[in-house]
């Protein structure tokens, strides 16, 4: 049985089968629009916005960095769902979208066999971790169903969210890991500019988080790079490479357009989450209990 | 590369540019650190902070005293500290003084009722209200969000001011030169600043009436209006202010004050206090379907 619970979740009658009191949702689901004039399919949008960058010369800040500020929105609800390729479900759970996936043949995240039986064991026992609020680590926080914002002040980049009021603060000077013991929510990021290129550097993940609702996971020896490249004045490349060579049997890569939010005059409000949380008591009554993190071999 | 902001600013002003903003630090440098600038002229704030004192235990005086859990002995007792209150004492109205007193008592006695429970922390959701909101780990609010003993991160820019917590991953934005009125309220409140000379002054409306403002009880009602100060003593300590005002709870407008230092390890960054995840088990654990029933 599947969590089918949404992000920052709100108050629903207290049935024990909670469905989405949302209208039906559209027949099939609609493949991601064009970014920049790419395909917005993962893998097709990916060469073609690398493509792209080789003859894109961004906006600058006074530092002299791609000016990446503003605003920006990502892939949506299905994101956040599941990043393999999924369908709507009949009852407006899900909306179901396509895979974020940009290198494996057939979009699915490379698992050794033992990750797979985890992963359904992960669906069975536990607490999707954004339900309770928790962070939700890298890359998860990147393709949130909410508004980015982006600051460059000197020697870092910022990342904001609107949802669950999230930051990444992330160094761009040259700074080293924390030390490799130290396991955190969001891991440890360092930053650094590459030509037009920011890349970011994610370790000492504590590997709690999900990648998304449907229990794709890793453990704590990933290690994540991401590359944000701005391909157009409003358009971002992101893109996450995914090393664990514990639960994968290759690399893999997540990417997506990051979209500028044009409305004028965007700007925040508070998203508190935990102190509207009331998922909790009814999920802990059901049997399931929060996620604590898995180690390789065969699921307990 | 990076650049040096504020040295650019000094080499197009025609300054002879004299200091480098690097955290490590010679004995020249300590005796009269010299404020670094932002790009518009006004003090450069950003960096990490901490404030370091018990405020957060309690706003007036306190002598040591014992912690609300008999079970953690000395390890998590109440130390002393002087009052951050100009003229000590918080000027309650009497009936809500009342209030003050019974919020930290019950807030005791539920916390020690649920450590002796033989099954574990059991609080019912309906009890939350009556407990200082840092135990379920709800957003602290201004101005207790300053003096929680976590570091927090000032992003400074013309338009917006960050200021992003360590704890609870709390974190607001603050308008500057903005008129915008809120559109709701808000745990962490709707902030917006200006420059008055040196100091930053940042007006807080629209806060939720639930938040405390430290562990012995001390509260308001959605009346709460906070004008805070930061004002840099130094390149490495602001003098922080922050006035109250809430007529429904208070005779008049009081205001506490303390020194706020700057985190200068080089490597200094904010850590993760998640919070939530260490109310987990008091909040839900209650719930539990019992194992073989």
């Amino acid at each position: 049985m599947s969590n089918r619970f949404s992000d920052c979740a709100v108050v629903v009658a207290a049935v024990v089968a909670v469905v989405w009191l949302t209208s039906p949702p559209a027949a099939g689901q609609a493949p991601p629009a064009p970014a920049a004039g790419c395909p917005g399919e993962s893998a097709q949008f990916h060469p073609c916005a690398l493509a792209k960058a080789k003859t894109f010369g961004p906006p600058r800040t006074p530092d002299d960095e791609p000016d990446m500020q503003g605003f920006w929105r990502g892939p949506g609800l299905s994101a956040t769902e599941n990043i393999e390729e999924h369908p709507s479900t009949p009852d407006g759970d899900d909306i179901g979208g396509a895979s974020l996936i940009a290198n494996t043949p057939d979009g699915k995240v490379p698992y050794q066999p033992w990750a797979v039986a985890q992963r359904r064991e992960n669906r069975e026992r536990y607490i999707e971790p954004n339900i309770l609020c928790f962070l939700s680590g890298v890359p998860r926080t990147m393709y949130m169903p909410t508004v980015i914002q982006i600051l460059q002040p000197p020697g870092y980049v910022v990342a904001l969210l609107e949802g669950g009021h999230r930051y990444r603060i992330i160094p761009t000077d040259g700074r080293v890991h924390l030390g490799e013991s130290l396991k955190l929510w969001n891991g440890d990021s360092r930053g650094r500019w590459e030509g037009n290129t920011l890349v970011v550097d994610v370790t000492n993940q504590n590997a709690r988080p999900w990648f998304d609702q449907a229990a794709n996971f890793y453990t704590d020896t990933a290690h994540m790079v991401e590359r944000f490249t701005l391909i157009d004045p409003d358009t971002i490349h992101y893109e996450v490479a995914i090393e664990d060579p514990n639960v994968y049997t290759r690399p893999w890569k997540i990417t997506f357009p990051l979209r500028r939010v044009t409305e004028k005059g965007y700007e925040f409000i508070e998203d508190a989450c935990h102190e509207g949380e009331r998922d909790g008591p009814m999920l802990r009554s059901l049997g399931y209990k929060p996620y604590p993190g898995v180690r390789p071999g065969s699921p307990r | 590369m990076r650049k040096s902001l504020s040295t650019a600013m000094l080499v197009a002003a025609g300054a002879v540019v004299g200091f480098s903003l690097a955290a490590t630090r010679t004995p020249s440098q300590a005796q009269a650190s010299r404020i670094s600038r932002a790009s518009d002229g006004h003090p450069n704030l950003s960096g990490i902070w901490q404030a370091m004192n018990s405020a957060h235990w309690d706003l007036e005086d306190h002598a040591a005293r014992q912690g609300p859990l008999i079970a953690l002995g000395g390890a998590y007792s109440v130390p002393q500290g002087v009052g951050v209150v100009d003229g000590g004492t918080i000027p309650y109205r009497p009936e809500a003084l009342a209030k003050k007193k019974e919020n930290y008592a019950r807030s005791v006695a539920l916390l020690t009722r649920a450590a002796k429970e033989e099954t574990g922390p059991r609080i019912a959701m309906e009890d939350y209200h009556v407990f200082d909101p840092e135990i379920p780990c709800y957003l602290p609010g201004v101005p207790r969000a300053t003096y929680m003993p976590y570091p927090f991160q000032i992003v400074q820019s013309p338009e917006t001011v960050l200021i992003s917590y360590e704890y609870d991953n709390a974190s607001r934005i603050v308008r500057m030169n903005s008129k915008e009125e809120a559109p709701t309220d808000s745990w962490m409140g709707w902030s917006r600043g200006r420059w008055e000379g040196e100091t930053l002054v940042i007006d807080v409306t629209a806060l939720r009436e639930e938040t405390w403002f430290d562990r012995a009880g001390n509260f308001h009602s959605d009346a709460l209006h906070v004008v805070e100060r930061y004002t840099p003593i130094d390149n490495d300590h602001l003098n922080y202010e922050a006035t109250i005002e809430d007529p429904r709870v208070f005779t008049r407008p009081w205001k506490i004050s303390m020194p706020l230092y700057r985190r200068v390890e080089s490597l200094a960054q904010l850590g993760e206090y998640l919070c939530v995840e260490f109310a987990s088990e008091l909040l839900y654990a209650q719930y539990s379907k019992q194992e073989g029933k």
